[in-house]
């Protein structure tokens, strides 16, 4: 049984998982918590404990560890990247003709799901119905398919694709129509969907659409669309404590409780097989390991409060690495957006004479 | 047509609606409630963990009233040399110092990796993936 002081010290770092609960979820550090110990907010303090690590950077996601910060920062990050960091996406779909199976409110919705490849930053942000649409804040798109027999098929063909041309509807189908001065601010970066084969719709010999589509800039808040990541998440990083030697075939079933590439069984000093642990960050802290009686109290299974995985996977408008930094300044700026309201009501007080 | 919610409804906010009000309570000594019009949990969890890290501050904590009305209730109380206004603008400039730090950190570190990934014979550090 670890001592007070120690497992007040693990308390402060750690969040315990117990088979049947998370023990201290949350942070205690605050002044006045400890005696004679100074846990005021300090910027100095924060600059050398705060680290980002990147791991790894794909076509469209990315990991890196946070580390040092708040629940409440983290958690800040994740809801901007979901809800608030603005993208363009289809809003208005004008159906000309539709004589697909697919009804046109359906059909619009489909096409309000695609991401469209366009710098929102560009844009500017149309404020209701009363704002008339213009190229700075609309861009346009047509969308006119007909399905037709193929004529050169040949005689023994089955498939759809070899019969018919055009049977499936595709994001590459919708062209962009430039307005105003769009054709020459985006020359070098047409807008157009970022994936080209994404299925709308399919359709028949004689079946055709022809509509227009209106993109307008938003936020994942207001709909789902115009959320720029497809998730962005984060998980603490797992920190597996072994108390007592687990040895002999008992290692093998201790590190079959965890993921491949958590624990590994080699001999130790005396030869005989002991399970250490090698890769924390590989748990998925499935817990099984505490269903087995044979393990109780050999082993303790933590988290770190403030080491965060923050994973970030892009819908492909916006480089996951440059989705982050875009967050960050949309919190600054409500920060600053409440500094200046703060600021008037304060200048508003003092101005009334006061109490 | 509908009675649907207008659409910006929910993030911008509408002329001659102040971004914050501030009600002195009437009971207790040193306490305000901030009422934040177009915020949510985003701010109010970050604010509130940051006054909570302030000395100064005796009760810090948020709520939302209604998941349907955009706005955020902030409830602070201070120490009696100061006042919640004051404590409150303090730790939203010492927020936007810690947020620009964080947004500073993330750049260097990409220039960083980019530097590393680029050169052939640099080991870049991989985190590996959890369920690779």
């Amino acid at each position: 049984m670890p001592d007070t002081a120690s497992s007040v010290a693990e308390m402060r770092k750690r969040v315990v998982l117990h088979a049947d609960r998370v023990a201290h979820p949350s942070s205690m550090e605050f002044p006045g918590n400890f005696p004679g110990e100074d846990l005021a907010w300090d910027l100095e303090r924060f600059k050398k404990d705060f680290r980002i690590v990147i791991g790894h950077i794909g076509k469209d996601d990315m990991e890196f560890d946070m580390i040092g910060v708040d629940a409440a920062v983290a958690n800040a990050f994740r809801r901007i990247l979901i809800g608030e960091v603005p993208t363009m996406a289809i809003e208005k779909v004008f159906v000309i003709n539709n004589t697909s199976i697919m009804h046109d409110e359906i059909l619009a919705q489909r096409l309000g799901l695609i991401p469209i490849k366009a710098d929102p930053q560009a844009f500017a942000l149309r404020r209701g119905t009363a704002d008339e649409p213009t190229d700075l804040n609309t861009i346009v798109f047509k969308l006119t398919v007909r399905c037709e027999k193929n004529l050169d098929a040949p005689a023994g063909a089955v498939h759809p694709d070899d019969k018919f041309i055009n049977s499936n509807v595709l994001s590459s189908h919708l062209s962009w129509v430039p307005q105003g001065e769009q054709e020459t601010r985006f020359a070098d970066d047409p807008c157009r969907p970022v994936i080209p084969d994404i299925l709308i719709t399919k359709m028949r010999p004689g079946q055709e659409i022809d509509l227009e589509a209106h993109c307008q800039k938003g936020i994942g808040k207001e709909h789902a669309k115009w959320s720029p990541v497809a998730t962005a998440s984060y998980r603490l990083l797992p920190d597996i404590q072994i108390l007592k030697p687990i040895t002999g075939d008992a290692a093998t079933r201790f590190a079959k409780c965890f993921p491949p590439g958590v624990i590994a069984v080699s001999p130790n000093a005396a030869g005989i097989p002991e399970a250490t642990v090698v890769n924390p960050r590989k748990d998925t802290v499935s817990r099984e390991v505490l269903r087995h009686a044979e393990f109780e109290d050999k082993v303790r299974l933590t988290r770190i409060r403030d080491h965060f995985i923050f994973s970030i996977e892009s819908t492909g408008i916006i480089r996951p690495e440059k989705l982050f930094p875009e967050a960050a300044n949309i919190l600054i700026k409500k920060c600053k957006a409440l500094k200046a309201a703060l600021a008037a009501s304060g200048a508003l007080d003092s101005g009334a004479g006061g109490e | 047509m509908s009675n649907a919610p207008a659409i910006h409804e929910i993030y911008l906010l509408p002329d001659g609606v102040d971004k914050v009000v501030e009600t002195k309570s009437t009971k207790i000594p040193n306490a305000s409630t901030f009422h934040l019009e177009k915020e949510d949990h985003t701010l109010g969890n970050l604010l509130r963990a940051e006054l909570l890290r302030n000395p100064k501050v005796l009760f810090a904590g948020y709520k939302m009233p209604h998941p349907l009305d955009h706005s955020v209730d902030l409830k602070l109380q201070t120490t009696a040399d100061t006042s919640p206004l004051t404590v409150l603008q303090e730790d939203v400039n010492s927020l936007m110092r810690e947020l620009g730090l964080i947004k500073k950190r993330f750049e260097n570190e990409m220039t960083l990796h980019n530097m590393q990934s680029s050169d052939p014979n640099g080991m870049p550090y991989t985190v590996d993936r959890a369920y690779s």
